[in-house]
């Protein structure tokens, strides 16, 4: 039985696999299946300042190996998330409240709300589906260093992960940038920006017609971005991309990642997170590893 | 709601492009009708959502079309005794009150199937009256389960069988003489669209099971809403599939 613990901020979890913001809403529905207090904690589907409608259907596509999304943030808003979900999802497990915004004041005002309230606030400044917001603040670097640095001075208390996008120049700069701002630490990737297309109506199949692509296909970009954002940084970083097996955690914690996110495989197997959580400490039983935490960072280059 | 491993017994083609899939569950399942499955297709990262036709103990029966790749694979490589990764059941299903005696149930192409459920729970303790939509001869199946009801209508585009219109036509003909305390409908969008002006200001509810591109199928995902007539979104999946017609923009 190895030791599946690990430091995140100076918080532990009881292990390092987290369902990914968007995939798993607020955790009620997934504990249905199974009890979500054995998760290392839940990322939260993203969290606005007031309600958000998103866009319109459809907003699900499947392509080989992928999925790709345009749900565009529907969402309750914080006030409502306080008052219904978050006593419960916090007697489960660690909360990492994912934040959204249009402007920089959106983002100021959910960090400030939640400053003290839950775990981890996760800055979205990467999602490919929204018009304004979203993504418009995690492309350059000067933004992603603004956004941090206004969205941190308002949750002194609460350690902010920052969530870069892959549809980027240089993950490197943009990491910096976000630990220049402030951010005590990262997580990626996002989703890739994509499009699927219904050529029997020659039109895309998504309403919004672009969306950000996820699931197995993607894991390679994934792992060597999450090497690059680890290895550029010194504050702790939280891999995804593609993750559906303990084996593909593994490969995130050896690039470098203290943790890690499993988004796209929840739809594919509900049970997906438990699975892993067994099947890393097999792994690290089968290769005599005594703490999971000792995998990470451990790659040597060819 | 629950994820089990369950068992091919027999998954065949029953119609132009239609399979008719029953599976056997590890134990007695209870499912209501118009509730559905989500149904795992190894390879493909998205279960396929499909509305249980017939549950009987553990047996249960789901008819879907060949529609994509997913559909495909499902119907060619899901032969008797493979295993199958199924949640379920899923959504809210159909709801008729002890008072409402006379129920009519509209449907049209694969919307037929969760409507046979209806027919098949109903049909024990009121009069259930059916009206059926098909392409044409080729695409009619099941008719054996929709005759439990006191009346069934089969209606096809092309007239090759039965009546000659939309099953919507169909019931609007008879509509005034059986006097439905509830009606439930399945089907296209249009057909949908068709019976909600077709019954406005009848003062008869009328619950419609929707169709939408679903992520998760539990209500976690928020990619398969519905836009409610008050301006909120509902999750086809969680909150419905079953609506009432008025409740929602079609």
């Amino acid at each position: 039985m190895a030791d599946l613990s690990v430091n995140l901020c100076g918080v532990t979890l009881k292990n390092p696999v987290i369902p990914a913001s968007g995939t798993f809403g607020f955790g009620r529905e997934f504990d249905e299946i199974y009890d979500i207090s054995c998760l290392g904690g839940v990322a939260t589907k993203g969290i606005a300042l007031t309600p958000w409608g998103g866009n319109p259907v459809p907003r699900i596509a499947e392509s080989r190996g992928v999925i790709l999304n345009a749900v565009g943030l529907q969402n309750p808003g914080v006030e409502k998330f306080i008052a219904e979900d978050l006593a419960w999802l916090k007697g489960k497990t660690r909360v990492i409240a994912n934040v959204v915004g249009r402007t920089i004041e959106d983002y100021e005002g959910v960090c400030e709300r939640l400053n003290g309230l839950v775990d981890f606030l996760e800055l979205n400044i990467s999602c490919p589906n929204v018009r304004c917001g979203g993504m418009a603040f995690g492309i350059r670097p000067e933004n992603i260093g603004e956004v941090t640095a206004r969205a941190k001075a308002k949750c002194p208390s609460t350690p902010l992960i920052v969530k870069l996008s892959p549809n980027v120049e240089s993950i490197p700069r943009n990491a910096q940038a976000a630990e220049r701002g402030g951010a005590d630490a990262l997580s990626l990737v996002n989703t890739f920006t994509g499009l699927a297309i219904d050529i029997e109506r020659r039109r895309p199949i998504l309403a919004n017609n672009t969306g950000g692509v996820s699931g197995a296909g993607i894991k390679p970009i994934a792992v060597r971005m999450v090497y690059e954002a680890a290895h550029a940084v010194s504050i702790p970083v939280i891999g995804m991309g593609g993750i559906t097996c303990a084996e593909d955690a593994v490969e995130f914690l050896m690039a470098g990642a203290v943790a890690v996110q499993v988004g796209t495989q929840n739809f594919t197997d509900t049970r997906a997170c438990p699975k892993i959580i067994a099947g890393l400490n097999e792994w690290c039983d089968v290769h005599g590893v005594k703490a999971v935490s000792e995998l990470t960072d451990t790659l040597k280059l060819n | 709601m629950r994820e089990i491993t369950a068992t091919v017994l027999e998954n065949k083609r029953i119609a132009d492009e239609i399979y008719s899939l029953t599976f056997a569950a590890e134990e007695e399942i209870a499912v209501r009708p118009g509730q559905f499955v989500m149904v795992g297709v190894g390879g493909f990262p998205l279960r396929r959502p499909i509305a249980v036709c017939k549950a009987e103990g553990e047996r249960i029966t789901v008819c879907y079309r060949l529609k994509g790749g997913g559909t495909r694979a499902l119907a060619r490589e899901y032969k008797t005794g493979e295993k199958l990764s199924v949640l379920l059941p899923l959504g809210n299903g159909f709801y008729v009150k002890e008072s409402e005696k006379k129920v009519a149930v509209v449907g049209g192409g694969v919307g037929i199937f969760p409507l046979i459920s209806a027919i098949r729970a109903y049909s024990k303790s009121k009069q259930v009256y059916a009206y059926m939509g098909f392409r044409s001869r080729a695409s009619v199946c099941m008719e054996f389960d929709m005759t439990r009801g006191e009346k069934l209508v089969i209606a096809t585009d092309d007239g090759s069988v039965g009546f000659h219109g939309t099953s919507v036509q169909a019931f609007m003909q008879d509509v005034d003489e059986i006097k439905p305390d509830v009606v439930l409908a399945c089907g296209p969008t249009p057909m949908l669209r068709a019976l909600k002006s077709a019954m406005h200001g009848r003062n008869i509810p009328v619950y419609v099971s929707l169709e939408e591109r679903m992520g998760c199928g539990i209500g976690a995902c928020l990619v398969c809403v519905c836009e409610k007539t008050d301006g909120a979104h509902a999750r086809v999946c969680k909150d419905g599939p079953v609506f009432e017609i008025n409740d929602v923009v079609l």
